[in-house]
C-alpha cells in the first residue's frame, strides 16, 4: 500500500467504508492497468537502451563496448535506468543478441522457396546480406566477448543454427540430390561462403558495393549447388 | 696472467644476441598463451612463461601494444617461411590439394593469433594493416596456384572468383569447420578441395588439368 501522503484519492473515499470498499474495487480493477502500463514503459526503456547501445555499435566499430555512460546519453535515459533493467554490460549484450535474433527473424523470413534456382538464390543472398549488414557490429562484439560471457555461446550457435535451417528450405532441391556426407560437407561450404565474416571483408576490404557482394555470393552459390532436379 | 679477454665487438654480438633470444622466447611465450586462451595475456603472464621478468619484456618492448605488433610480424614472418609454394605446376588436383593443405596448415596454427588480431584491429590501426596484408597475401596465393583457370575468365568474374575463393579458405571458416562442425583436419580440407574444384572454372586444355 503507498503511504498516506501518497494517496491522492478524494477525502471522502479514503474515509467511508463503503466508499473505501469501492475505492478498493477501483483499485483492484485498475491495477493490471498501471501495472501493464508501468510494465509496457519499462520494456520501452529497456528496448530503447538495446537499441542505443546497437547503434552505437554499429557507429562506431572502433569501440565494440560502449560505456555506461555512452549508452545512457544516446537512449536519453540515466545510467542508473540501465543497471535498473540490466545487472551489468554483460548482460546488456545478451539482452541484445536476443534482440537482434528476434528482428533478424522478424525481417528476414524466407521468401522465394518455391521459386526457381535463380529466385531462390537471389532471394536468400539478398535477405542473408541485409541480415550480414545489419548485424555485422554486433556479430563481432559477440564473438569477441563470448569467452567472457558464457550466455551468449548458446546464442551464437542458435543464430547458425538458423542459417544453415534456412539454407536447408532455400536450396531443398539441389540438396535433397546429394547423399548425406556430400550434403553436411555443402551445407558447411555454403554457410561459410555465407557468413558474417565473410560479407565483411568483401565490403571493408575489397570495397565492394551491396549489390557487389551479394553478385559474388549468387555467382559461388550457383556454381557450388548441384544441378537442379527436374521437378 | 689475466684470462684473455674477448674483443669488444664479440661481448656485443653475444649480449645482442642473448637480448635477440630473450625478445624472441617473449613473443614465442606470448603466441603460445594465445593459443591456449584467445585473449591478449598480461605482461605478468608472459615473463612467467618466457621465465624472464616482466621487467625484461618493458626493456625490450616500449608497451603491450609494441608487443603485440612485434609478436604479430615476427608470426607472419614464420609463416610466410611455413608456406612455401608447391606443384604451382601440378595438375588440377595436385594444386588443389597442395593450396588447400599449406593453407589448412597455416589456419590450423595461427587461428588463436588471428582471432586476436582480428578482434583487437578496431583499436589499432596498425593491426588492420597488417589484416590486409596477410588478406593480399592469401590473395596472390588463390591468384598464382589457380592461375590457369583464373586466366580463362573476363576480369568482373575473376575478382569475384577470388573475392569468393578468399573468403572460403578464410581463418574463420576454417575454424567454423573444425570447431563448430568437429571436422578432422582431412574432412575440412576434403570441403575446401571439393568447394574450390565447384567454384573455378574448367582447367584450359595448356593449362595442367588433370
Amino acid at each position: 500500500m503507498p503511504p498516506a501522503s501518497a494517496d491522492s484519492r478524494p477525502l471522502a473515499r479514503q474515509c467511508h467504508p463503503i466508499l473505501k470498499t469501492i475505492a478498493l474495487s477501483e483499485t483492484i480493477a485498475s491495477r493490471p492497468a498501471r501495472i501493464d502500463g508501468r510494465r509496457l514503459r519499462s520494456e520501452r526503456t529497456k528496448q530503447l537502451i538495446i537499441e542505443a547501445f546497437l547503434a552505437l555499435v554499429r557507429d562506431n566499430p572502433t569501440n565494440p563496448m560502449p560505456t555506461a555512460a555512452q549508452i545512457a546519453e544516446r537512449a536519453g535515459y540515466s545510467v542508473r535506468s540501465i543497471f535498473e533493467r540490466f545487472p551489468d554490460l554483460g548482460k546488456l549484450r545478451v539482452a541484445a543478441a536476443d534482440y537482434s535474433l528476434a528482428q533478424a527473424a522478424a525481417l528476414a523470413p524466407p521468401r522465394q522457396v518455391d521459386g526457381d534456382r535463380q529466385a531462390r538464390i537471389r532471394s536468400q543472398v539478398e535477405t542473408r546480406a541485409g541480415t550480414c549488414e545489419r548485424g555485422v557490429a554486433l556479430w563481432r562484439v559477440l564473438l569477441a566477448t563470448a569467452e567472457e560471457e558464457e550466455e551468449l555461446r548458446p546464442r551464437i550457435r542458435i543464430a547458425r543454427e538458423r542459417t544453415v535451417e534456412r539454407l536447408e528450405v532455400m536450396y531443398r532441391p539441389e540438396l535433397s540430390t546429394l547423399p548425406e556426407r556430400d550434403r553436411k560437407h555443402m551445407l558447411i561450404a555454403l554457410e561459410a561462403i555465407l557468413d558474417h565474416e565473410s560479407w565483411a571483408p568483401m565490403r571493408e576490404i575489397h570495397g565492394l558495393s551491396f549489390e557487389e557482394g551479394c553478385a559474388v555470393w549468387i555467382h559461388a552459390i550457383d556454381r557450388m549447388l548441384p544441378p537442379t532436379p527436374a521437378a | 696472467m689475466n684470462a684473455p679477454v674477448a674483443p669488444k665487438s664479440a661481448r656485443v654480438d653475444g649480449r645482442r644476441q642473448r637480448s635477440e633470444r630473450t625478445r624472441q622466447a617473449i613473443m614465442d611465450a606470448y603466441i603460445a598463451l594465445l593459443r591456449e586462451r584467445p585473449q591478449i595475456p598480461t605482461a605478468a603472464q608472459i615473463a612467467v612463461r618466457a621465465g624472464v621478468s616482466t621487467r625484461s619484456i618493458f626493456e625490450r618492448f616500449d608497451d603491450l601494444q609494441t608487443l603485440s605488433l612485434a609478436t604479430v610480424d615476427y608470426a607472419f614472418a614464420i609463416g610466410e617461411s611455413q608456406v612455401v609454394a608447391r606443384n604451382v605446376d601440378g595438375d588440377r588436383q595436385t594444386r588443389l590439394r597442395s593450396h588447400v593443405e599449406t593453407r589448412a596448415r597455416t589456419c590450423e596454427q595461427w587461428l588463436p593469433l588471428w582471432r586476436v588480431v582480428v578482434n583487437n584491429a578496431s583499436r589499432l590501426d596498425e593491426l588492420d594493416v597488417r589484416i590486409r596484408i596477410v588478406r593480399e597475401v592469401v590473395s596472390r596465393r588463390i591468384e598464382l596456384m589457380y592461375a590457369p583457370e583464373l586466366g580463362s575468365v573476363d576480369a568482373d568474374k575473376r575478382r569475384d572468383l577470388l573475392v569468393a575463393l578468399e573468403i572460403l579458405t578464410d581463418f574463420e571458416s576454417w575454424g567454423r569447420m573444425r570447431e563448430v562442425n568437429g571436422l578432422s583436419f582431412e574432412e575440412a580440407c576434403r570441403v575446401w578441395v571439393d568447394t574450390i574444384d565447384r567454384l573455378l572454372p574448367a582447367t584450359p586444355r595448356d593449362g595442367h588439368g588433370s
